[in-house]
């Protein structure tokens, strides 16, 4: 029982990492940028998640409004941040990147508090017996909202025809520009995606620990880098299966190693034996 | 006339590939671009898709300078490009490269061009969902004419039709360009075989480090191999 209590914790912890890196990683597989600063947008996530809930009621309005702030910020950052250094070398916006990052760390606590805030009546707090295990409502919603959104995610990129583009041009952009295909589009919507679904995960995560905080992007940031580097970098797929097992291991990590190496460590102890083995990633082509 | 390179100098960076090209081709006719590796063939082709840098010179097409469009426009005017090395979208199924070289058409002229390009290439029918990047060399060779074909092209340039396919296939994709030119489109090929190429071509261009050291029709090649060969610097005769 032990085993599936700790797999079902890691899946949980594994979805959140998911709904994270799979932004990371799109920008990384179209721009070739490690985009830092969205696990900023992660915390926004969770900062308008409880704001809107404590004004309303409604979680899942909270979503969706949240959603939709992020991802129209995502694409600001593109236009602002990124697209006028496009054409320097990567380095050059990856510092910009953590400095967007560490600016809105401040701003944050400039404008929320550095306390942090809370959900003043938690929703999802309940209970619920699922094959056996007890596992609050929050943990269920956080599986079962990362299942459909990614399922979402799956059928858009593959059933249509917009959708059979934008993977292509993540893979070629020369190429898909040579189609007729307007790249900056694909760009635009590529950051909306990925910082809405960062936005969910915060939303997420301010549910499960009903607090959200200044710096709750600093772990993510860092950690959503390493499970995109073992996913194979710019390898949705890789990376989707990458968080999960990162978060299995996490889970059962903290109760084998958890007097030696704590959380984090064991994390980083796992990317660096996975890339003494497989340098291009788990899932990655070589 | 349908495309005309005046005096292009083309490269990447601070290296410069082509150097005061100019090249003039007849609508509806074969075009083919020779030359050993490195001569400019390849940086010519993309310099006129719009993916190589034109430095000076220019680029007319139907008779309007194109030279500073970006590549999504140029397709839209007809120009469409299978390039050196296929470029397919591997991960993509042979389905899906197809629906993004159709990306810019009605869904109507999708579907038409869609049975277009099986008719030509029956075998693409066979594994419509099988990834690119696990096709054959040859099939690789048709799918990219073919998702080239899905732009409806006026103006299709081919690079390395023949490179590494078996010879059943060469003919296959000679063929087909012969069926294109018969449509009336305008075809411009870069291959290293060049006795294939001066079957089906109806002008030449010899590069050479990046210069053009000899232009004429195909047939004085085809009376005289000496001539090209003496160009090429190789008088191998590719049979591949």
């Amino acid at each position: 029982m032990l085993y599936v209590e700790l797999l079902a914790q890691g899946l949980v912890q594994g979805s959140i990492y998911a709904l994270v890196a799979v932004g990371l990683t799109l920008v990384y597989g179209l721009l070739r940028i490690l985009h830092v600063a969205h696990a900023g947008l992660f915390t926004l996530g969770g900062y308008i998640g409880v704001l809107v809930t404590n004004a309303t009621g409604s979680l899942f309005l909270a979503l969706i409004v949240s959603m939709m702030v992020v991802g129209v910020l995502g694409m600001a950052i593109y236009r602002l941040c990124y697209q006028p250094i496009l054409d320097k070398p990567p380095y050059v916006a990856l510092i910009a990147s953590i400095g967007l990052f560490i600016a809105m760390e401040e701003i944050y606590r400039i404008v929320f508090g550095p306390y942090g805030i809370s959900y003043q009546n938690p929703p999802l707090q309940s209970s619920v017996e699922i094959l056996g295990l007890s596992l609050r409502m929050g943990e269920v919603a956080v599986g079962g909202g990362t299942l459909v959104l990614i399922g979402a995610l799956a059928l858009f990129s593959t059933k249509t025809r917009f959708g059979t583009v934008w993977r292509a041009t993540v893979t070629d952009p020369d190429m898909a520009e040579s189609f007729g295909v307007d790249i900056i589009k694909v760009r635009y919507l590529n950051f909306f995606i990925g910082s809405a679904l960062a936005a969910v995960a915060g939303v997420m995560v301010a549910l499960l620990n009903n607090l959200v905080e200044p710096t709750m992007g600093s772990v993510p940031s860092y950690k959503a880098l390493a499970i995109i580097v073992l996913g194979g970098l710019g390898d949705v797929r890789g990376t989707l299966l990458a968080a999960l097992a990162l978060g299995v291991i996490e889970a059962f990590g903290t109760i084998y190693l958890g007097n030696y190496l704590d959380r984090d460590a064991i994390a980083f102890a796992f990317l660096i034996l996975v890339l003494m083995v497989r340098p291009q990633g788990l899932f990655g082509r070589a | 006339m349908m495309l005309q390179l005046k005096n292009a100098n083309c490269g990447y960076g601070a290296f410069q590939a082509v150097h005061d090209l100019s090249l003039t081709m007849e609508q509806g006719k074969i075009f083919a671009l020779l030359g050993p590796n490195g001569a400019g063939k390849s940086s010519t082709i993309m310099s006129i898709a719009g993916h190589v840098q034109l430095f000076s010179g220019s680029i007319i097409f139907d008779g309007d300078d194109i030279s500073h469009l970006p590549a999504r426009e140029r397709v839209k005017r007809g120009i469409a490009v299978a390039p050196e090395g296929r470029r397919l979208f591997p991960d993509l199924t042979i389905e899906e490269n197809l629906t993004v070289g159709g990306y810019c058409q009605s869904s109507e002229k999708e579907a038409r061009n869609r049975d277009m390009v099986f008719a030509l290439f029956p075998r693409l029918t066979e594994r419509l969902k099988q990834p690119a990047g696990t096709l054959s060399g040859g099939e690789q060779q048709m799918l990219a004419i073919g998702r080239a074909m899905m732009t409806e092209p006026r103006f299709l340039m081919i690079d390395e039709v023949s490179l590494g396919l078996m010879p059943k296939m060469v003919d296959v994709c000679y063929n087909a360009i012969e069926h294109l030119k018969s449509q009336g489109v305008t075809i411009l090929l870069v291959e290293q075989n060049t006795r294939r190429a001066l079957e089906v071509a109806d002008q030449v261009c010899v590069l050479e480090s990046g210069n053009a050291v000899w232009q004429g029709a195909a047939e004085d090649a085809r009376k005289d191999p000496a001539l090209i060969e003496a160009f090429l610097g190789m008088a191998k005769d590719s049979a591949a």
